[in-house]
């Protein structure tokens, strides 16, 4: 087992980092950019490294300082987090070279799933649905007309070095098409250094449904369940919840066998989640995969019970899933708001000092958080504050306990998105869990911006 | 520099040894009688205080707390703190993560000592990070007044290596 593993990230996934480290008697080091000086991840670390200045590319995503940092403290790993470095293949091969292991897949495999228009080539050729569409990048106009004559109309056109619901384009024209090909393709080469798109047949009004996996070094796969992520504004997923009441126990089987087995095929190791949409007849295709842990996956470990961030360094260690997982049983259910520093109704970002931050808890009610009274949320970095996480017995009691902590979780000195969950959580269509992508659309709206 | 570096001035009481109360006299003794240095030894505490500043008030000073080896419970001498200068002193900071060496190889002579005059460009000192070796310059010239960091000590960014006193412009 490792020795010593620094963290290579902030905030509040740090932090749950730093604690699976601490349950497995495994020192640590936090780095951080001269912003976080006063961070809890660098108070609570064994040991705390400045890396550079605030903006991110001079700190966190400077691979050089992390390394040294790394060196210099003599670690045995490195844990990347999520976002920042932890789909960085270069990254992972340089912890290679410099003898750390990377907590995570391999280079190889990150960089398959990196690359969304090969990562769908090699799930379908391994098995799972995919969304009829181009056969990898689209490399010209006359490429792109003849694609979309194929699949038909409506498409969506999205960035192959993209992800995260960056860099995507709706068609529902003819006239569109052009237009909309060569923008994006301007698009993606400034937002990811490619300007290498692929097509998709447009999936209407689909839920996000995604499946967690962890795989070990020798070979065996695991899902462990899905987790439904349809809340979302722009893309970016606001609330999620497991299980989906999307899904009966013959699709969860027979999808969870179908990743599980792609997976081993292509050699899949450490956490990852495999992104499906569901249309409108319940049919499931793979979008991309996320070679990393994920922000939601509290929701999976409220209920699972299983520790998807230490098995992450059991599996690194060499340890067999069987001994680091084991039997597991999903029980309940579980959902998980994203609180973020932004006004609830316009979205525009509100950092600051906090004044007031009390945290609610309970029976079934777990908070993630590196924030706290008298903290700072600074603006260079994303805006997460807090994930609310909340389990019951069933859907209605996991709703019951989230409304009421979500009523007792005061944070002041900062607006936060509270009271758009709160709405979320009042909602009659959430509620008889009928939505999908589009539900934060259609909700009733606020006052005009 | 491994351990945690926690962000407290210096007067946030956490000196082994030194009552800093003592130490605030000891300033203003030197500042009413117009003393460049002053150096005291009581009860195994050594403390020296300079003044880097010949104008008016004290602008700058290091204030450097070495426990004598001669003690029982003798500590590893407590590294000098970052200098919280203004005024005349510039500091020079390390722009990477790495390890610290004075001289260009095990066994030569450092780069720099103190006292010694430097030009602007001029080699201070090697940072070692993912194993090459980083020459740091000054970006000033001047008189080397400080130096923070011991050969082989681990540094992080920001971290103070150099205090200079720069040659006044003519």
């Amino acid at each position: 087992m490792f020795r010593k593993i620094l963290v290579a990230n902030r905030g509040e996934i740090a932090l749950r980092v730093l604690s699976a480290c601490k349950e497995l008697g495994i020192k640590t080091v936090a780095v951080y950019s001269e912003a976080d000086r006063h961070s809890l991840h660098v108070r609570f670390a064994d040991e705390a490294i400045c890396i550079g200045p605030p903006r991110s590319s001079d700190s966190y995503l400077n691979i050089p300082q992390v390394i040294s940092a790394a060196e210099v403290a003599n670690v045995d790993a490195i844990h990347p987090g999520y976002g920042f470095l932890s789909e960085n293949a270069n990254f992972a091969e340089v912890c290679e070279a410099s003898h750390i292991t990377f907590i995570g897949p391999t280079p190889a495999l990150i960089r398959m799933m990196g690359e969304k228009d090969r990562a769908r080539a090699e799930m379908g050729a391994a098995g799972l649905p995919i969304i009829p569409g181009s056969d990898g990048v689209v490399p010209d106009e006359d490429a792109a007309k003849q694609v979309a004559a194929e699949i038909g109309l409506p498409v969506m056109i999205k960035a192959a070095e993209g992800g995260g619901g960056r860099g995507m384009r709706i068609v529902r024209t003819k006239r569109e098409l052009i237009p909309a090909f060569l923008t994006a393709r301007a698009e993606a080469e400034q937002a990811f250094g490619s300007p290498n798109v692929y097509i998709e047949k447009l999936i209407e009004n689909p839920r996000h449904i995604e499946f967690q996996v962890m795989g070990d070094k020798h070979g065996t796969v695991i899902h462990l369940g899905e987790r439904e992520c349809s809340i979302q504004r722009r893309h970016q997923k606001l609330l999620e919840e497991s299980p989906s009441t999307a899904l009966d126990a013959g699709t969860r089987d027979r999808i969870g066998q179908q990743v599980v087995a792609a997976l081993r095929t292509v050699g899949y190791s450490n956490a990852g989640t495999v992104e499906f949409l569901r249309d409108g007849s319940g049919k499931l295709y793979f979008i991309e995969m996320n070679a990393r842990i994920q922000v939601e996956h509290p929701v999976t470990e409220m209920v699972t019970q299983v520790d998807l961030v230490k098995t992450q360094i059991r599996v690194a260690a060499g340890e067999r899933l069987e001994d680091s997982v084991g039997t597991f049983q999903a029980k309940g259910h579980a959902i998980e708001c994203r609180i973020n520093a932004e006004d609830p109704d316009t979205f525009v970002p509100s950092p600051g000092h906090i004044t007031t931050f009390r945290v609610p808890g309970g029976p079934g009610i777990r908070v993630d958080t590196a924030a706290h009274a008298d903290a700072v949320i600074p603006p260079f970095y994303d805006s997460l504050v807090a994930k609310l996480v909340a389990h019951g017995r069933d859907r209605a009691e996991a709703i019951a306990r989230m409304q009421c902590a979500l009523d007792g979780f005061v944070v002041e000195g900062i607006k936060t998105t509270i009271p758009l969950h709160k709405r979320i959580l009042a909602d009659p269509d959430f509620l008889a869990g009928k939505f999908d992508t589009h539900f934060l659309e259609r909700m009733a709206p606020v006052e005009a911006k | 520099m491994a351990k945690k570096t926690k962000a407290e001035p210096l007067g946030a009481g956490g000196i082994k040894g030194v009552d800093l109360a003592e130490v605030e006299r000891l300033l203003a003794f030197m500042q009413k009688h117009g003393l460049e240095e002053f150096e005291y030894e009581r009860a195994g505490v050594h403390v020296r205080l300079k003044k880097a500043s010949l104008h008016g008030g004290v602008a700058a000073r290091t204030v450097q707390v070495v426990e004598s080896a001669a003690l029982p419970e003798a500590h590893a001498p407590v590294p000098a703190p970052a200098a919280k200068t203004s005024g005349d002193t510039h500091v020079i900071k390390s722009p990477i993560v790495g390890t610290f060496y004075s001289a260009p190889s095990p066994g030569a002579d450092p780069f720099v000592t103190r006292g010694a005059k430097i030009d602007v460009g001029q080699v201070l000192c090697i940072i070692e990070a993912m194993k090459l070796m980083n020459e740091i310059e000054s970006d000033v010239a001047g008189e080397i007044v400080d130096v923070f960091v011991e050969n082989g000590s681990p540094v992080e960014y920001g971290q103070a290596l150099f205090g200079i006193r720069p040659h006044k412009k003519k």
